[in-house]
């Protein structure tokens, strides 16, 4: 016990280091830094162009809590990818290590990541935009804050395993990135999306943690998110869950196929 | 001066072959387009149809610009490493030119940006340019191009002499598409970040271009023309030192294929 612990605690130490192994502190800087505060500023100004500068705080807060996206959908399907575009997915495969502690740690690590983005873009929310926390369920927040960067690990973990047969993935990364923030109600309610859509949304995770954390922020009590938040947990189970087959199928095709090793 | 043309048409050639064959063009020039242009629309039509200009041409100038600088760029770093990279500043023919060509077949590749962003506007929210002044567009779409050719080849050294280069341009845009008004006026930036917004050419191409899509528009437009192709060709200038600069120091430092 204490040592699958322990290799799992390694595992999700070098998946970090081995995942901004390509950075200069410059672009680890950049990536962190920059692109979450430039993602949050362009959306509100875009937002208050619109609609009116009262409505700053609603964009402000949507991409702040969709920043652990960055980590929890970039960073897991970077996870698998990188193993493939650097030849180590072969003795990953090779290696007798537990597949479910391997596949976890793959996540868990962009959990903490998240969490980390999403506190940081709501202190840039803070510095520029003058949200008030005052009046907010911090606690409660906290809690949404990390529920969604579960939940999106998860939808990341499911995406991450076609890295396993499949070259390209972080294209599919970016299309789910980018994709999030039509869906799941970050610059604009979801109830203006099509009937077809909304139903997408509801599916997805981060949409219903997104108005939960809204909630949080105008003072609701737990009891009234509590039905938001366990859907959104279900969503994000189902996904791993998914992902967790999915990987341990494409695992076998993968070795099967040699796909592991073609690039 | 024949061989020279012959070498960027061989470029161009090649980089557009594989540009067809690459899911990363496709990615800049259809899918990230459509997506911001899905925003754009949804957000600008929120309180009626008076922006829409915005989200009908916003989804495209960004998937252009994305197209034009960050793959006409990122083809530098691709031959970094597929090994090529030390080829193309060995040969006798200058690497601006190999540039050229490969940037002007990103530019052409990114102008279909707009077809499936109109498309999205039009089928999707039934959206359409309030009052195109088509001789005004036609221009301010050319003066755009080429304020986008001269920055993607003027900014092509630093992704040759430096790694992190691209990585740190990437940070920066969504900053680049406020700071250039591509999907709203830079008149909604703080007034302290105005200044460098003015100091880029695709800022006044921009602004000629969505003033020729939209009634209300007043200013002038030709002023705007020549403001974005006198920046450019301050850029041009920048650049020439730029490539001598990087060519030399590939050349010393032997360092192209590790920078």
């Amino acid at each position: 016990m204490t040592q699958s612990l322990a290799a799992f605690a390694r595992s999700t130490w070098l998946q970090y280091v081995a995942l901004f192994q390509w950075a200069t502190p410059l672009g680890y800087f950049a990536y962190k830094v920059v692109l979450p505060v430039t993602q949050i500023v362009f959306f509100v100004q875009l937002g208050v162009f619109a609609t009116g500068p009262g409505n700053a705080l609603y964009f402000a807060l949507g991409n702040s809590l969709q920043l652990t996206a960055n980590s929890g959908i970039f960073g897991v399907i970077a996870t698998v990818s990188n193993e493939r575009q650097y030849g180590t997915l072969p003795l990953l495969l090779g290696s007798p290590a537990n597949r479910l502690l391997t596949f976890m740690s793959r996540s868990f690590v962009n959990v903490l990541d998240g969490i980390v983005s999403v506190v940081f873009g709501l202190v840039v929310t803070a510095i520029l935009y003058g949200l008030d926390l005052r009046t907010a369920n911090l606690p409660l927040l906290g809690l949404c804050i990390v529920v969604i960067s579960i939940t999106t690990a998860g939808l990341g973990l499911l995406f991450g395993s076609l890295g396993l047969v499949m070259r390209d993935s972080i294209i599919v990364a970016n299309v789910v990135y980018y994709g999030l923030l039509i869906l799941c109600g970050i610059n604009f309610p979801v109830s203006r999306l099509p009937d077809a859509l909304q139903v997408v949304a509801y599916s997805l995770p981060l949409t219903r943690g997104v108005m939960a954390a809204r909630e949080a922020v105008a003072g609701a009590a737990f009891g009234q998110v509590a039905g938001l938040l366990a859907g959104e947990l279900l969503v994000g189970a189902v996904y791993a869950g998914l992902g967790y087959a999915l990987f341990r199928l494409l695992e076998g095709w993968a070795r099967r196929g040699g796909l592991q090793e073609a690039y | 001066m024949r061989s020279l043309i012959r070498a960027a048409w061989r470029s161009f050639e090649m980089s557009t072959r594989l540009r067809v064959v690459s899911p990363w063009a496709y990615l800049n020039w259809l899918v990230f387009p459509v997506i911001f242009a899905a925003i754009g629309l949804f957000v600008l039509t929120s309180s009626g149809y008076a922006r829409v200009a915005y989200g009908v041409l916003g989804g495209g100038v960004i998937g252009f610009w994305s197209v034009t600088y960050l793959d006409g760029g990122n083809s530098i770093q691709e031959e970094r490493w597929n090994g090529t990279l030390e080829q193309i500043f060995a040969v006798p023919t200058p690497l601006v030119v190999i540039v050229i060509g490969k940037i002007l077949g990103s530019l052409l590749l990114g102008l279909l940006a707009f077809i499936p962003t109109v498309g999205l506007a039009y089928f999707g929210f039934h959206a359409v340019l309030p009052a195109l002044d088509p001789l005004r567009f036609a221009v301010s779409l050319g003066v755009l191009s080429f304020s986008f050719f001269i920055i993607a080849v003027a900014l092509t050294p630093l992704f040759a002499i430096s790694r992190s280069a691209f990585t740190v341009l990437n940070g920066l845009e969504l900053g680049v598409y406020g700071l250039c008004g591509f999907m709203f006026p830079v008149s909604q930036l703080p007034q302290w970040l105005q200044p460098i917004s003015y100091a880029l050419s695709p800022t006044w191409a921009t602004r000629a271009l969505y003033a020729s899509a939209t009634p209300s528009a007043s200013g002038d437009i030709a002023g705007w023309w020549l403001a974005s192709i006198g920046l450019s060709a301050l850029y041009l200038v920048v650049s020439v030192a730029l490539y001598r600069f990087v060519e030399v120091r590939a050349r010393v430092s032997g360092e192209l294929a590790l920078a």
